[in-house]
């Protein structure tokens, strides 16, 4: 609201709107604040009394009410306002502003700028913000005020945070993160090396032969093995430390490690106090001297006597000397410090609580293997551990490696097709098809170091065109004899080589052509019994019966004939089996003595002689035919004189496929 | 919290530690005083909304045998001097302790304890004494161990003096 607000003809007390007395006292609070700030002007007194006299009007009340209120208002500070009411009595000043002037004691601009600085929130916010800084200074120095304005300020400090993160969290995010990174670092390394640390001390303490003792002692004790691992490793350890009033035995401070069981403390210092007495009167010491220590066992109780006060601490194992004299100086603190309170002390130990931090001082552990830098255990574990990782992974390599050359190895092999080989949780396995002439794969596996316990196996049997196949199973098929070779090449072709009877080579060019591979079958083969036929054939015809001159009467051993009569039935049989004919010729010869006539009936009687003869022993005479030459194809031979020469039989051996001769025979 | 130190005097077997067992806090057993000459206790109160802590010396009773070791009494707020109302002869001892304490020591806040009152047929003493005892501005009251007649009333009449409420 401005001056304006106001205009000169709405200046009439009921019409003009007036300062409530909430107002008015706010308006007194400021100008008291202001006051203190900075020396009250003549026109801020001026205004106080005016204004309390108007918040009478404001609540209705009659005329003597107001002037009563005006009365009581102006008695607070009746000098000021008298002063500037007899001043601005004196100034030369507007009808209306100056009755107001005499009435009210200050100006309306004046009345209007404080409106103003109270009504304008802009303004108010300024005046406030000034003051605002000093406030919070104010607040926070005084320790009572303090607790109080947090406790005020937490809830709306808390939801700002909240309602920030909500709104954008970066922003949050960024003023923290200078700090969060270096925080979380620190916190990882420390966790890091407590845990290394600790497991270092858990592998020192489970594989050592001391830990192995103290197990033993654990069991012996009954102590659990924490305890007693703790006891051992410990070199000293203050477990309790009491500040204690000297005269009354009242306990002033306490300090106890937190693990420790502890007794009552206000009793034991009382009781230590009475030990104390108790020595003292016991026996004979001299005046001045005090109790200094009380040892039991491993305990110690080390007692630092003060004037006023006793600090006893209550150690476990052998504490270094130094450390009583930090006991000494912390007793000597305290003198300093609460020397008054000491003599003072009437049972109220609250003023002692600040003492806290000397005790605390006194307050050391140190056990032997806490060593930060030594971590062997640690070490030797890592070390096996790493060379224990690096065996297996080599060795898993290898085995992998000798794994796939198995796999490529069976793949290669004749007759076998690997379809599928894969290694999962430490098993192989190999799959596909296999002819069952192939090699056997698990007798390839004792060459690599892969377990054949580790290996799972499927094959499924196939026919492998391959010619070492074909060849074996034509072998087995065939069953050639020794002295026959079979061989097959790449096209299919079966070779056979050899000398073989006639049945073999049949039934072979019968069964060839079945044998799964084989496209076609070729014999280069000599049959067995075509070739006996030559040689029986060779002996026939070598063969020469001799007579007399001029007669029929054979000159040879009769055996002789025998003989020949056996070779050719031999020969016939032969040819049965080959399913051939033959015919044998006996040519009878005569020399040139005589007539041409008789000797051609002389070799003829000589034919049939012997024709005769060996139809005798058993030769089918219609396999034998008697010639008669007489004299003409003579036979010559250089060794035999020609008369007797010719005057002989000889044969000749025929062979015939049906009706024809046939001379294939060698 | 407030702590003050409290001694039991009197003669031997006048009932102090029976009279204080049942309500104190206690980790010492009864042969500290054979052995030390004191066993301590502890007894925790209110007093007008302050907490108080009495620690309790409880000494061994003066015999033909063993003396009081005033020395414990040193640094005492004040004490409770102990008399079996069943024997004469300790009341007399009361009276010889108390004087003996206020030399040697200095004077401060004490009650007279006439205890055993539960064996009404054995008692000895006659109100006249308890009466002279009062006109000399003792504070006396009758207690008994068995009952726990007049034990709390005797901590807070004595806690009253000793921080003057």
């Amino acid at each position: 609201m401005t001056e304006a607000d106001f205009p000169e003809s709405a200046k009439h007390s009921s019409d003009r709107p007036l300062p409530d007395s909430a107002l008015l006292s706010e308006l007194l609070q400021m100008l008291n604040v202001e006051s203190a700030k900075s020396p009250s002007t003549p026109a801020d007194a001026a205004w106080v009394a005016p204004v309390s006299a108007e918040s009478g009007d404001q609540h209705g009340t009659n005329g003597s009410e107001s002037a009563a209120a005006i009365d009581r208002e102006t008695a607070f500070i009746p000098q000021t306002a008298q002063a500037i009411l007899a001043e601005s009595m004196l100034a030369p000043q507007d009808s209306v502003g100056e009755l107001q002037k005499l009435l009210l004691g200050f100006d309306q601009a004046q009345l209007n700028q404080l409106r103003e600085r109270l009504e304008n929130p802009e303004r108010r916010a300024v005046d406030v913000g000034q003051v605002l800084r000093q406030a919070i200074l104010l607040q926070s120095m005084q320790p009572e005020q303090r607790v109080l304005f947090v406790a005020a300020m937490t809830p709306t400090v808390e939801q700002a945070i909240q309602e920030s993160v909500q709104k954008n969290e970066t922003v949050i995010a960024d003023a923290i993160s200078p700090i969060v990174g270096p925080a979380t670092r620190k916190a990882i390394t420390t966790a890091l090396e407590s845990m290394i640390q600790r497991l270092d001390q858990m592998l020192e303490q489970s594989l050592s032969p001391r830990a192995l003792q103290w197990k033993l002692e654990s069991l012996r004790t009954g102590k659990s093995f924490a305890e007693v691992v703790l006891l051992r490793t410990l070199v000293f350890r203050v477990e309790q430390v009491f500040l204690i009033h000297r005269t009354t035995g009242l306990l002033l401070q306490h300090v106890v490690t937190p693990t420790i069981a502890v007794q009552d403390p206000a009793l034991v210092s009382a009781m230590l106090r009475a030990i104390e007495d108790f020595v003292q009167d016991s026996f004979t010491v001299q005046t001045g001297d005090q109790l200094e220590t009380l040892r039991f066992g491993d305990l110690t109780v080390w007692i630092e006597q003060g004037s006023q006060a006793v600090l006893a601490g209550v150690l476990r194992g052998q504490a270094p000397l130094e450390l009583r004299l930090v006991f000494r100086q912390a007793i000597e603190q305290i003198h300093r410090e609460f020397g008054l309170a000491l003599t003072q002390f009437q049972g109220d130990s609250t003023p002692f609580a600040a003492a806290l931090p000397y005790l605390e001082a006194c307050f050391k552990t140190e056990y032997k293997t806490l060593k930060r830098k030594s971590r062997p255990y640690f070490w030797l574990l890592f070390t096996c551990v790493a060379i224990g990782c690096g065996w297996l992974g080599y060795h898993n390599w290898q085995v992998r490696r000798q794994w796939t050359d198995y796999v490529q190895r069976l793949s290669a092999e004749p007759g076998i097709i690997v379809n599928k080989a894969e290694n999962r949780w430490g098993k192989f396995f190999v799959s596909g098809l296999r002819d069952p002439l192939a090699v056997d794969p698990a007798a390839l596996l004792p060459m690599t170091a892969v377990n054949s316990e580790t290996v799972v196996s499927q094959w499924q049997p196939y026919l492998s065109l391959h010619p070492q196949f074909v060849q074996t199973r034509a072998q087995q098929i065939l069953q050639p004899p020794a002295t026959v070779s079979l061989t097959v090449d790449e096209n299919g072709v079966l070779r056979a080589s050899g000398l073989a009877n006639q049945r073999w080579l049949e039934d072979s060019r019968r069964l060839a052509p079945v044998i799964p591979g084989v496209t076609q079958f070729q014999a280069e083969v000599t049959i067995a019994e075509l070739q006996a036929l030559g040689v029986s054939r060779s002996r026939i015809e070598a063969q020469r019966l001799w007579f007399k001159e001029g007669s029929t009467q054979l000159l040879n051993n009769p055996q002789a004939l025998n003989g020949t009569a056996q070779e050719m039935q031999q020969l016939i049989q032969l040819t049965v089996a080959l399913r051939r004919q033959v015919q044998i010729q006996i040519i009878g010869r005569a020399n040139q003595r005589g007539s041409a006539a008789q000797n051609l009936i002389l070799s003829q009687n000589r034919a049939n002689a012997v024709l005769q003869m060996l139809v005798a022993q058993g030769v089918p005479p219609d396999r034998l035919t008697a010639i008669g030459m007489g004299t003409r194809q003579p036979l010559s031979d250089p060794q035999i004189p020609v008369e007797q020469l010719n005057r002989s039989v000889t044969f000749k051996v025929l062979f015939t496929t049906g009706s024809r001769a046939r001379t294939d025979i060698p | 919290m407030i702590q003050k130190k409290v001694c039991m005097v009197g003669a031997f077997a006048t009932g102090k530690t029976s009279l204080v067992a049942r309500f104190v806090q206690s980790i010492y057993s009864e042969t500290y005083q054979t052995t030390v000459g004191v066993k301590i206790d502890k007894k925790q109160m209110q007093i007008g909304g302050q907490e108080l802590t009495l620690v309790l010396w409880d000494l061994h009773g003066e015999d033909d045998f063993q003396k009081l070791r005033l020395s414990y009494l040193r640094g005492s707020s004040g004490y409770f001097l102990v008399a079996d109302g069943t024997r004469r002869a300790t009341l007399d001892k009361a009276y010889i302790l108390q004087s003996k304490i206020e030399q040697e020591i200095g004077a401060m806040p004490f009650v007279l304890l006439l205890n055993k009152t539960d064996l009404q047929q054995e008692w000895e003493l006659e109100e006249s004494v308890i009466t002279e005892a009062i006109d000399k501005g003792w504070t006396v009251i009758k207690s008994s161990a068995k009952t726990g007649l007049g034990v709390e009333e005797a901590f807070l009449t004595l806690s009253r003096q000793m921080l003057e409420v």
